[in-house]
């Protein structure tokens, strides 16, 4: 992998008084690369997440950004750098319409939200971008819909807007797909596929179809653990992954 | 368009044509034309207090403090027997509570919720009880001021402060002036952050806005506006005591705020008249007016979901 490396962790640990959620951790996030995380439920993968986005602290270990060291900023400052996250529980503002939730998200990178008058011309770039947000994850027809009544999907893909709205480097995705239809995740995958060719992509999903379709590389972890990083063959291959994390059965998925 | 809401533009063209013409009817009684006024300066206080509770999400159980350090900074920094500039000296207290709450502020945004309702009120009491306890603030009786200010702005006097019809006109024209300013923060980018903020501030936060920042903002803004009330009032009356800054300020200005409609702002204008024209009403009519004025405000809050604009806007918006 020789492609410039954006995001990187060493010896990461959050312990939660005697719990240790996750433990020594060292990962390297390419760009333009989808780095999938997969592990049962309570390894750690959502922590890892929170730790990456600076909504969590860690309690050792450091988290690197473009060379310099970020895990004592606010959790803000995170998101300032171009590390944007989409959460597991949808989190958008239910009672604004779609495009004010991208112009929100736009107006932040724009600046100028100390600004107490209001200004026609930057509205106009405002709703450009947000627009342009909302047709990257296809959802322009639902532009002037309020998202409390656009469909769980939707909001979903609304979210990843969002993400994109604020021009991030790095998107941070914990369980996209989760709670979705067949023909709802296809469409998250499909757009998956086309933003990593943009974007270095942090994804955890427990949908094994889609993370084996869209990896680049896959981690595994367990118990607050990491258990291995490689392509996803390699990973598919590992006997310790079959062990730990599928099981003695037969079946993969 | 800045008021954008139907209801809100149907309020302002039928409330503020006709507090204008109100002393016309009233020239000859000065006691509704200073009971007005009052209802006026009141408004501007609980309309801040809206914006903050409304807009904000911030619910304060102590924002009388600044409507009762309005009037003592004025005492504080006036000279007791020369008239003072208006203008000059809205600025100076607008500036000395907005420092005043950057600092509040700065300890009270860390908490929130019902330990925010907590803190606020703290603050609030303890502010009262320095005050009440002071000799040199008059203690409970408070202090007097003997001379009004002058209103000459460039050498021209737009208004004699001892002229109650001249007050009335300043304190309606501060109360529009009120509506705009927190209309224009509403529509503007910070405003909008603001919204997001009160909808959903962990998401606010991981989009990368640093939400305290923004509620210190507002809380100072707000503040800095309920001292001007303070400020009026003082001035209106001639003196500040320690009521002004008691806990049951606040919480009728809550009420009144809740009445009008949480965070419509305009509402608040509502709010305060209807509360203080029951109150004359009732108070006139039997000894025990608190527990009829109780009675009617559970009512109320039961029949208009979102206080009085939420039902106006409720029966106007739809014909729209």
């Amino acid at each position: 992998m020789n492609t410039h490396v954006i995001l990187k962790t060493e010896g990461l640990c959050k312990y939660w008084g005697g719990l240790r959620a996750l433990d020594d951790i060292s990962l390297t996030f390419h760009d333009r690369q989808l780095h999938g995380v997969v592990g049962p439920n309570g390894a750690g993968k959502s922590t890892l997440l929170n730790l990456l986005c600076g909504h969590y602290k860690p309690t050792s270990g450091k988290i690197i950004h473009e060379g310099e060291p970020i895990d004592a900023i606010k959790p803000w400052a995170f998101a300032r750098r171009g590390i944007g996250r989409s959460f597991q529980k949808t989190n958008i503002y239910p009672s604004a319409t779609c495009l004010e939730n991208c112009c929100i998200a736009a107006q932040r990178r724009m600046g100028g939200s100390f600004n107490f008058l209001r200004s026609r011309h930057h509205q106009t770039v405002l709703e450009e971008l947000a627009t342009n947000a909302l047709e990257k994850v296809g959802l322009a027809k639902r532009r002037d819909q309020v998202a409390a009544h656009i469909s769980y999907g939707e909001q979903r893909q609304l979210e990843i807007a969002m993400v994109l709205a604020t021009s991030p480097c790095v998107l941070l995705l914990d369980e996209p797909m989760a709670g979705m239809g067949h023909e709802e995740s296809l469409l998250i995958i499909d757009l998956l596929k086309r933003l990593k060719q943009e974007y270095c992509i942090v994804l955890v999903e427990h949908d094994m179809d889609a993370i084996f379709e869209l990896s680049d590389q896959l981690t595994v972890m367990v118990d607050g653990q990491h258990l291995t990083t490689g392509s996803v063959e390699q990973v598919r291959e590992d006997p310790r992954v079959r062990e730990a994390y599928l099981g003695q059965g037969d079946e993969v998925y | 368009m800045l008021f954008q809401k139907r209801t809100e533009r149907i309020f302002i063209w039928v409330f503020f044509p006709l507090a204008l013409m109100m002393p016309l009817f009233l020239e000859q009684n000065t006691f509704y034309v200073s009971k007005l006024t009052t209802i006026m300066i009141f408004a501007i206080f609980v309309m801040s207090l809206d914006y903050l509770v409304g807009r904000c999400g911030l619910i304060t159980l102590g924002h009388a403090m600044f409507y009762g350090l309005g009037g003592y900074i004025f005492v504080m920094i006036a000279p007791e027997y020369d008239a003072v500039n208006f203008w000059i000296y809205t600025f100076y207290i607008c500036a000395i509570s907005a420092l005043i709450a950057l600092v509040i502020g700065f300890l009270v945004l860390r908490t929130s919720g019902i330990y925010m309702i907590m803190i606020t009120l703290a603050f609030a009491q303890m502010t009262f009880y320095f005050f009440s306890d002071s000799i040199e603030f008059g203690g409970n009786d408070g202090v007097f001021i003997y001379v009004k200010p002058d209103t000459s702005l460039f050498g021209i006097s737009m208004f004699d402060l001892d002229n109650p019809i001249h007050f009335y006109y300043l304190c309606l024209l501060s109360l529009f002036n009120t509506l705009f300013f927190f209309r224009l923060v509403t529509r503007s980018r910070f405003g909008r952050v603001i919204d997001a903020i009160h909808e959903n501030p962990g998401r606010t936060t991981a989009l990368g806005y640093n939400v305290f920042v923004f509620r210190l903002m507002a809380y100072v803004m707000a503040s800095a506006l309920g001292a001007y009330a303070g400020y009026l009032f003082t001035m209106q009356y001639g003196f500040v005591n320690p009521s002004m800054l008691s806990w049951q300020t606040s919480g009728s200005a809550l009420v009144m705020s809740i009445l009008g409609g949480l965070g419509t702002l305009y509402g608040a204008i509502l709010g305060t008249v209807v509360y203080e024209g029951l109150h004359y009403v009732l108070e006139h009519m039997t000894e025990h007016w608190l527990l009829f004025m109780g009675a009617l405000i559970i009512l109320m809050v039961i029949l208009f979901k979102n206080g009085i604009a939420g039902y106006l806007e409720k029966l106007l918006e739809k014909r729209s």
